[in-house]
C-alpha cells in the first residue's frame, strides 16, 4: 500500500453520494504510527477540566497519544502542562493520577521539578563535576507548545502549528456549552474512576459514540431490561430514558471543520434529564434557547479522542489509542459543582446504568468493537458500506436551524430518529485523511 | 462452681463454639452465593438476597484509596434494592446482549472468611477474600478479577439471607466488559 497517498483510504464523495472507509485504517500497524505522529502529535488534545486542579500545586497526569503528560496548578496558580519526563534519563516523573505538592522528585536519581515544572534540584550538583556546557543547558521541564481552555475544558498541543484552541473548536463550540453552563459554578467530574481497555481500534469508540443506528440492534437487551422498568419493576432509581420514547423523536448531525461532529434528538422525557431539575435557573442564566438544547440528546466528538455524551446523564469520555488493536478508555461523570444531593446521586445511578463497563450498555458496546476488529481480519472486503445512511438528506453548509442556533456547521442532516444517520462520522474522518496525508507530504498540520 | 476462672474459661469456650457455628453458617451461604453464580442459578443466586438488600462495588477515588459514599461518588455497581440485581438477569436472559452470548464461564474461590464484629441471632458480619476467574469463548480469552467483599447476613424467616454486600475490586483497570458474575 502507498502510504503516500491517505486519501486512498476515505473516499470522500458527498456530493456524488458517496462516502467509504477502507478497512485497513482500523488494521493497518503503519498507519496506526502515522496517526500517531501526524495526528495525536500535530493536534489539540482534551487534557483534564481546570476544576480538578483547584488549589495551587493541584496535579494531574494523562497523554497526548502515548506521550505523558504533567497538568499542575503553579504557586502563583496559572496552570500549566508539561512533558511528565524527567530531564535526566528521561524517566516518568510523576507517577500517581493525581495529588497536590509542591515539588516533583524523580524517583530514579533525585531532580527536583516545582509546581510550574522549573528545575530547582539536581541532586548533588556540586560534587558532580559537571562541565559549563552542562549548565548551561535548561533542566526545566518541557512545556507542551500549546495549552488553553475552553470553559473549564483544558487542551494541550505537543506542536504549535495549530489555530489558536477557539477557532480549532469552531462552532462546535456551541455544543461544548450546552455541556460546561450547566452549573452556575461551572462543572466538575464526580470523584472515582472508570478505566478500561477493549482489544479494537480507537476509532470504533470514535464512530460509535455517535451512532444511533446500533442503539436497536446492540442494545436490544437493555430494552428488555425497560420493558420491565415501565411497569415499575427493576432499578427504579436510576430513573432511565425509556428508548422507545426516543424513536419518534426528530433529529440530526451538525458536522464542522477539524474534525468535530455531533448528533442530537429531541427528548420526549424532559423530566428524566438530571438538569432539568434546575432547567429555570438555567433558563435564566443562558436563555431559553441554550435550555431548551441542554434538553435535547446530543452526542459529540471533538477530534481527535475526546466525546461528550449528554444522553442519559452528562459523560465526557477519553479513548486513547494504545496499539492498532487496542484501546484505553476513561470515562468521567460530569455534573455542576455544588449540585444538590438527591439530584447527584440520581445522576449517578443513570450514569452507572447506561455508561458504566459495568453497566448496561457499554459492555455490549466493546465486546461489539472487538468482533469488528477480528472480522476486519478479512482483508478481501476492501470498503466499509457504514458511513452511508443519511447521506441522502445531507445539507451543505449552514442550515435553517442551524441559522436560527447561531451557528455555521459545515454540513447537517435533519429528520426523523429512523435515518439514524452515519454522516456524522464523516467530519472526523475527513480531518484523518487531511491531517495524515500533511503529514505524509510533509506538509504543516494547518494553515 | 463459685471458681471465676473456671466460669470465665467456659464462657470463651462457648462463645468460641457460637462464633465457630456463625463462621460455618456464613460460610455457607458465601460458598452458596459464588457457586449459584458459577452454574448460572441466577433465582438461586437473586433468592439469597433480601429483597431491601444494599449491593455495592465502589470504585477507587485514587490509586490508594476507595470511594466511600454511593450518593455522591462514582461506583462500578450500586443499588439499594434488589430490583437492580434483577435488572442483570433481564438482560443476560434476553439473549441480545452481545456481551453476555456466548455466556462467560466462570470459577469463583473464596477465601480468609472471617467474622467482622460479634454475631447476633439475627445477623452475622462476614468479609472474604475472592477470586473469580472468566472464560470468554467468544473470544477465546480468559480474566482474573479479584478482591474482598463485605457481608451483613440477616435472618429472616428462618433463612440467612444477604442484606448487604460490598465489593472491593482491587483490579480496576478493567478489560471490556465487568458483569455482576464476573465479580
Amino acid at each position: 500500500m502507498d502510504l503516500k497517498d491517505i486519501r486512498y483510504y476515505v473516499d470522500d464523495r458527498p456530493g456524488e453520494g458517496v462516502f467509504r472507509i477502507r478497512r485497513d485504517v482500523f488494521t493497518d500497524p503503519e498507519l496506526f504510527a502515522l496517526e500517531q505522529r501526524y495526528i495525536f502529535e500535530r493536534t489539540w488534545v482534551f487534557l483534564a477540566l481546570d476544576s480538578q486542579l483547584k488549589q495551587p500545586h493541584d496535579f494531574i497526569t494523562t497523554a497526548i497519544g502515548r506521550v505523558p503528560v504533567l497538568v499542575s496548578r503553579d504557586a502563583k496558580g496559572k496552570i500549566g502542562a508539561h512533558l511528565n519526563v524527567c530531564r535526566h534519563k528521561g524517566t516518568t516523573l510523576e507517577r500517581i493520577e493525581s495529588g497536590n505538592t509542591k515539588y516533583h522528585v524523580c524517583n530514579y536519581h533525585g531532580w527536583g521539578y516545582d509546581s510550574a515544572g522549573r528545575n530547582i534540584d539536581i541532586k548533588d550538583r556540586q560534587a558532580g563535576r559537571y562541565t559549563p556546557a552542562f549548565d548551561a543547558e535548561d533542566h526545566d521541564l518541557i512545556p507542551l507548545a500549546r495549552l488553553a481552555n475552553y470553559k473549564g475544558l483544558l487542551f494541550g498541543s505537543l506542536s504549535a502549528d495549530v489555530p489558536p484552541l477557539e477557532d480549532f473548536l469552531g462552532d462546535m463550540r456551541f455544543f461544548l456549552d450546552l455541556a460546561m453552563e450547566q452549573g452556575p459554578d461551572g462543572m466538575e467530574f464526580v470523584p472515582g474512576r472508570i478505566a478500561y481497555t477493549y482489544d479494537a481500534n480507537w476509532k470504533l469508540q470514535m464512530d460509535n459514540g455517535i451512532d444511533s443506528y446500533h442503539l436497536t440492534s446492540t442494545h436490544t437487551s437493555f430494552m428488555a431490561v425497560q420493558e420491565r422498568r415501565r411497569v415499575g419493576a427493576g432499578h427504579q432509581e436510576a430513573r432511565q430514558f425509556d428508548w422507545q420514547k426516543r424513536f419518534s423523536q426528530e433529529g440530526g448531525m451538525f458536522g464542522f471543520p477539524n474534525g468535530h461532529s455531533v448528533i442530537w434528538l429531541n427528548q420526549a422525557e424532559v423530566t428524566k434529564r438530571p438538569v432539568y431539575s434546575s432547567i429555570d435557573a438555567v433558563r435564566a442564566r443562558v436563555g431559553d434557547a441554550r435550555a431548551d438544547w441542554m434538553l435535547k440528546m446530543r452526542n459529540t466528538v471533538i477530534f481527535p479522542n475526546m466525546q461528550i455524551a449528554d444522553s442519559t446523564s452528562l459523560l465526557l469520555r477519553i479513548f486513547r489509542p494504545i496499539a492498532v488493536d487496542k484501546t484505553e478508555m476513561r470515562v468521567f461523570c460530569m455534573a455542576p459543582v455544588g449540585e444538590a444531593a438527591d439530584i447527584r446521586a440520581w445522576r449517578l445511578r443513570q450514569f452507572e446504568d447506561f455508561f458504566n463497563v459495568s453497566g448496561f450498555a457499554t459492555p455490549d458496546d466493546t465486546v461489539v468493537y472487538e468482533d469488528a476488529q477480528a472480522g476486519m481480519a478479512a482483508t478481501q472486503v476492501e470498503w466499509l458500506q457504514g458511513y452511508a445512511r443519511g447521506l441522502g438528506a445531507r445539507h451543505d453548509g449552514q442550515s435553517e436551524l442551524a441559522k436560527q442556533m447561531g451557528i455555521s456547521p459545515a454540513e447537517s442532516v435533519q429528520g426523523p430518529f429512523d435515518i439514524q444517520t452515519e454522516t456524522g462520522f464523516h467530519p472526523p474522518y475527513r480531518e484523518w485523511a487531511r491531517l495524515m496525508q500533511a503529514g505524509v507530504s510533509g506538509r504543516r498540520a494547518y494553515g | 462452681m463459685g471458681d471465676p476462672k473456671h466460669n470465665s474459661d467456659e464462657q470463651a469456650a462457648d462463645c468460641a463454639m457460637a462464633n465457630a457455628a456463625y463462621l460455618a453458617i456464613a460460610r455457607e451461604v458465601l460458598e452458596r452465593e459464588a457457586v449459584w453464580l458459577d452454574e448460572q442459578r441466577w433465582d438461586d443466586w437473586l433468592a439469597l438476597y433480601t429483597e431491601d438488600c444494599e449491593y455495592w462495588v465502589p470504585t477507587w477515588r485514587t490509586e490508594e484509596t476507595l470511594t466511600t459514599d454511593p450518593r455522591a461518588e462514582l461506583s462500578h455497581i450500586y443499588y439499594a434494592s434488589r430490583a437492580g440485581l434483577e435488572d442483570r438477569f433481564v438482560r443476560i436472559r434476553s439473549g441480545r446482549s452481545p456481551a453476555s452470548h456466548p455466556m462467560r464461564r466462570t470459577a469463583h474461590l473464596l477465601s480468609n472468611v472471617l467474622l467482622e464484629g460479634t454475631p447476633e441471632e439475627h445477623a452475622i458480619a462476614v468479609r472474604s477474600t475472592w477470586t473469580s476467574h472468566v472464560f470468554d469463548p467468544r473470544h477465546k480469552k480468559s480474566e482474573l478479577f479479584f478482591g474482598h467483599a463485605h457481608y451483613r447476613l440477616v435472618k429472616r424467616n428462618g433463612e440467612w439471607k444477604i442484606a448487604k454486600k460490598k465489593t472491593i475490586l482491587q483490579n480496576d483497570y478493567l478489560p471490556s466488559m465487568v458483569d455482576i458474575y464476573c465479580i
